[in-house]
């Protein structure tokens, strides 16, 4: 049996007229004059129907009778023709605190509000104390709610509608109101709802809250029901359909379509939307506060089938956006600009590329994995792969399905510092994000008054995942050198061995560490840049996110193996207590020596114990080595007479990673003391030589 | 499901109105604690005001009809009960009257987020808007019986009827509440109106004189039958009546307020369950 029946109903409203309100509404002055009503239909044959445990969405523009239908649904008002039948206890979320007078205490508001819901008084008593916990109002219940915080208030409303234990919702824009916190436990909330079996009537602007809550969605224009197959397809009608406005342009080249709507990108191909409905857009951050670019008053100025220019007027920054697109064969090109008419301090410039989660493999400059699946814990965004700076390219593919495209971004922000990223979003919005970060680092170019360039994104679908692989390993090979049958990859804060198809380093790989402060750092932590090639030589840096200090990797190929270079780049005075360079090997290697002496690594994991170290004598030596298990000798040794080391040998009781490690200590002195400047650090060479 | 069904062609319907009233007893008495709540929650004295209103305008009466009007006033004397009870005795009830239409008549307007926002049963919103003058009469007539029996004019037995006679108001009152507050909802002129016609009404009932001086006065029959089509007019006297001439009403002054009452109190119930489901529209 359906939950909610909505039989050809139609709602008739009498027309309201500028100062004379009361003609034509019905008012005594009307009924002397004999002059019929007049009236416009909000809503106009609307049936439907659902069955308990579905969500519906319901979309439409302003004035598309949305909220009227939620309000028949509510029983606030009757349908002028037709039936609505609802059989269950109904709540909405529309009437937020509607009950709530501010004079009486939180408590007396809670049983008025629940009373209004329908609620006797003994019904209130066995849920309240879950009430006032889920609100998190503790002592202040029996305070007078004109002491709550606004966030308190709705808190303490939202708490009790739903603790009626309806079961049918009907929720109207009421995430709009409290903080973001707020807002996300609502979401989380009308989540569980909906996992628990409640019927839920979603009424939104939000396209992407509609599409990830609602199993159905339907869309109202100027009160008539329009449905499509499939959620997607109603929204992707309604973005065509709003399309009418002046901030909308629609590109389309083949059978790629692109949907420009006030501020936000939808990107269509074969009909198919790529853009999860939340779209592609652009925030600012001003102050501590973000400002989308849908928030601005968007005006198309020029319309071509695959160009378009739109400008926007920020509603709360003196400031207008620039938006250029461009389709072609290649793919689109997204130019982003901003005029600033005032001054203003803009500290990022973020463009938000949003993807549905079917989209589940990400690349990132030469690395590539897959998106973790989203939990109902996950509340946060979470990063997929550790920023880095100069990496200009990213891209999203889907593992399963073959016929979602690839979607390759690289942006472009001139010489100014862009910083690449691929996030999950949270369980509800449930979608991938590939952000392009533009940070304003100087003070005066943050608020300068004038036009500037915040970056230029290209779109590429024309690669399928075979094309993307291709893509990382032409890429990778960028990154990699080789010396006889050694192969040497530098990824951030680690360089990979291999010996043909044989890989010689595993985990950490070869990786650097120091001692500062008394916290160990260790290469992987830093924030890297992109690795430049010259010739046959790689180099890389890093920046310590504690410590002024900077590693400058530079890795070349030397004769039976490579070079590797560390030099440390100080901005400010600082002691470092000790740092080492080590190579981090596989467990097939059983023999170990050093100048001093020589054993085995253990062939049992000592299981209880993180680390064993091998060798006994630390003095000043030259090499470590280690050899065994069918693989080529590898030794790590030091050519620089002028930075001494000592070499340790230790095996990892957990993996049975080899580890030869070669550390520089201060002589007769606590810490080096390094001056502001480039320091020297570690020069020395891995070397392989062929397995007997 | 719980049993909860809700459809819109059965909304109207007027068998309705007796359960879903019982069923939403609860949020009427709450309605009026908030309404109590409200007008004394930051008052230093709180609660004690109710008590303190009907006081002072007890006082002030009783010391001008005593002191200042005096001897002057014997015109309105009835037997030994001094002038200021006796007009006390009309205005208590006139108060409650003219107070709880007045407030009804406003209420589904005031309360407008409610209406506009959920459903439940509207006849609620204009008798709790009853509740606030309900208790003040109620004190005022405490008060009124207290100073009775200070000057030694202690009601008898029959002041019992002003029990059934107050169920009458009570009644009558409802019924015009409902009726004022509906219509007031489509036109708001009903609040300007009731508020004017409160104050002839006041002048037009015997509360500062006694009926028997119209009925006994130049009066062509036209106006006498009109005067006493107000119900209020039978009621105040029957309740002088029962509380200071100490016998029971009498007969002719029960027929018409509880015919009145009663046709007030059918037509408010049927006119406001008619237009109560759409009053969101108005509101």
């Amino acid at each position: 049996m359906p939950i909610i029946e909505v039989k050809h109903v139609s709602k008739h409203y009498p027309r309201h007229r500028g100062a004379r309100a009361l003609v034509g509404r019905g008012g005594i002055l009307d009924w002397l004059r004999g002059r019929k009503r007049e009236t416009f239909a909000a809503l106009d044959g609307v049936s439907l129907s659902m069955e308990a445990g579905e969500s519906l969405g319901i979309i439409g523009r302003n004035g598309s009778g949305k909220s009227t239908l939620l309000k028949l649904l509510a029983g606030v008002t009757l349908p002028t023709t037709g039936e609505v039948r609802v059989h269950g206890l109904v709540a909405s979320l529309l009437e937020l605190g509607a009950g709530f007078h501010a004079i009486l205490t939180g408590r007396e508001n809670v049983y008025l509000n629940a009373g209004l819901l329908g609620m006797r008084h003994a019904q209130v008593d066995a849920v309240f104390d879950d009430i006032v916990a889920f609100a998190g109002i503790g002592e202040f219940i029996d305070q007078t709610v004109d002491t709550y915080s606004s966030g308190m208030y709705v808190r303490l409303a939202f708490a009790t509608a739903v603790h009626t234990d309806p079961d049918i919702f009907l929720v109207d824009e009421v995430l709009a109101v409290g903080d973001e916190d707020f807002q996300r436990r609502c979401r989380v909330k009308i989540g569980e709802l909906r996992e628990a079996g409640k019927t839920i009537v979603f009424v939104s602007h939000d396209l992407s809250i509609v599409n990830t809550l609602c199993d159905r969605i339907i869309l109202l224009d100027q009160g008539k029901m329009l449905v499509r197959d499939t959620p997607q397809q109603t929204i992707d009608y309604y973005l065509r359909q709003v399309g009418r406005a002046a901030g909308v342009h629609t590109l389309a080249l083949e059978d790629l379509e692109v949907i420009f709507c006030q501020g936000r990108l939808s990107l269509f191909r074969a009909g198919k939307e790529i853009t999860a409905p939340g779209g592609f857009r652009l925030r600012l951050e001003s102050m501590g506060n973000w400002y989308d670019s849908t928030g601005a008053d968007w005006r198309v100025t020029v319309r071509e089938p695959t160009r378009c220019v739109a400008r926007g007027v920020m509603a709360r920054l003196p400031l207008t956006l620039d938006f250029t697109l461009e389709l072609s064969p290649s793919g689109l090109t997204w130019r982003m600009a901003m005029t600033r008419h005032r001054e203003a301090p803009i500290t990022v410039a973020d463009a938000l590329l949003v993807f549905p989660p079917d989209w589940n493999e990400w690349y990132y400059g030469e690395l590539c994995g897959d998106f973790p699946e989203m939990l109902p814990g996950d509340l946060e965004w979470a990063v997929i792969v550790p920023m880095r700076h100069g990496v200009k390219e990213a891209a999203v593919a889907s593992k399963q399905d073959s016929t979602l495209p690839a979607v390759l971004v690289e942006c472009d922000a001139g010489d100014q510092p862009l910083q690449l990223q691929c996030w999950n979003a949270d369980y509800i919005s449930g979608t991938r994000i590939v952000q392009a970060a533009r940070y304003f680092a100087q003070a005066g170019q943050a608020a300068a008054t004038g036009v500037t360039e915040l970056m230029t994104l290209r779109l590429d679908l024309g690669l399928d995942r075979a094309g993307l692989q291709q893509r990382l390993r032409e890429r990778a090979r960028e990154y990699t050198i080789t010396s006889g049958k050694l192969q040497a990859r530098v990824e951030p804060g680690a360089v990979l061995l291999s010996h043909g198809e044989q890989e010689l380093t595993t985990d950490v790989h070869l990786h650097t560490q120091f001692l500062a402060a008394g916290l160990w750092n260790f290469s992987q932590t830093l924030l890297w840049d992109a690795v430049t090639r010259e010739g046959d030589t790689l180099r890389i840096a890093g920046e310590s996110r504690r410590f002024p200090l900077r590693q400058r990797w530079e890795i070349s190929p030397a004769p039976g193996g490579i070079r590797f270079r560390l030099r440390f780049e100080i901005r400010e005075a600082m002691d470092l207590q000790e740092f080492n360079v080590s190579l981090g090997l596989v467990p097939a290697y059983l023999r170990w020596s050093t100048p001093h002496e020589s054993g085995d690594f253990p062939r049992d994991l000592v299981e209880e114990k993180t680390w064993t170290h091998l060798n006994r004598d630390y003095g000043p030596a030259d090499y470590a080595e280690a050899s065994g298990g069918g693989l080529p000798r590898v030794a790590l040794r030091n050519r620089d007479a002028n930075l001494p080391v000592h070499m340790t040998v230790l095996a990892s009781g957990l993996s049975g990673m080899r580890i030869l490690q070669a550390i520089r200590v201060p002589e007769g002195s606590p810490a080096f003391h390094l001056a502001p400047g480039i320091h020297d650090a570690f020069d020395g060479l891995v070397t392989l030589t062929d397995a007997p | 499901m719980g049993g909860y069904f809700y459809t819109s062609t059965g909304q109207r319907r007027i068998g309705r109105v007796p359960r879903d009233i019982l069923r939403s007893r609860e949020l009427l008495l709450d309605l009026v604690w908030k309404d109590l709540r409200i007008r004394y929650r930051y008052a230093l004295m709180g609660f004690l005001w109710a008590v303190l209103e009907p006081l002072a305008l007890t006082l002030v009466l009783t010391f001008v009809f005593t002191y200042v009007f005096g001897n002057k006033a014997d015109a309105f004397r009835s037997g030994a009960t001094p002038v200021a009870i006796v007009i006390l005795s009309g205005l208590v009830f006139w108060q409650f009257f003219s107070n709880a239409l007045n407030s009804a008549a406003q209420s589904l307007v005031d309360g407008k987020n409610l209406v506009q926002k959920v459903r439940f049963t509207r006849e609620i919103v204009p008798l709790a808007a009853m509740g606030y003058p309900l208790v003040n009469c109620v004190i005022g007539f405490i008060l009124l019986l207290v100073i009775q029996a200070v000057f030694g004019a202690a009601p008898g037995w029959h002041a019992f009827w002003v029990l059934p006679l107050f169920l009458v108001q009570v009644i009558l009152t409802a019924g015009l509440a409902l009726l004022l507050s509906a219509a007031n909802v489509r036109f708001r002129d009903v609040s300007y109106i009731v508020g004017v016609a409160t104050v002839f009404g006041f002048y037009a009932s015997p509360v500062f004189y006694r009926l028997s001086w119209v009925l006994d006065g130049g009066l062509p029959p036209w106006a006498r039958w009109l005067y006493l089509a107000n119900p209020m007019a039978e009621l105040l006297a029957a309740y002088r009546q029962a509380l200071i001439e100490n016998h029971c009403p009498d007969a002719w002054l029960w027929v018409w307020p509880v015919l009145a009452a009663v046709l007030a109190l059918a037509a408010g119930v049927i006119v406001f369950r008619r237009s109560a489901p759409t009053f969101s529209d108005y509101a």
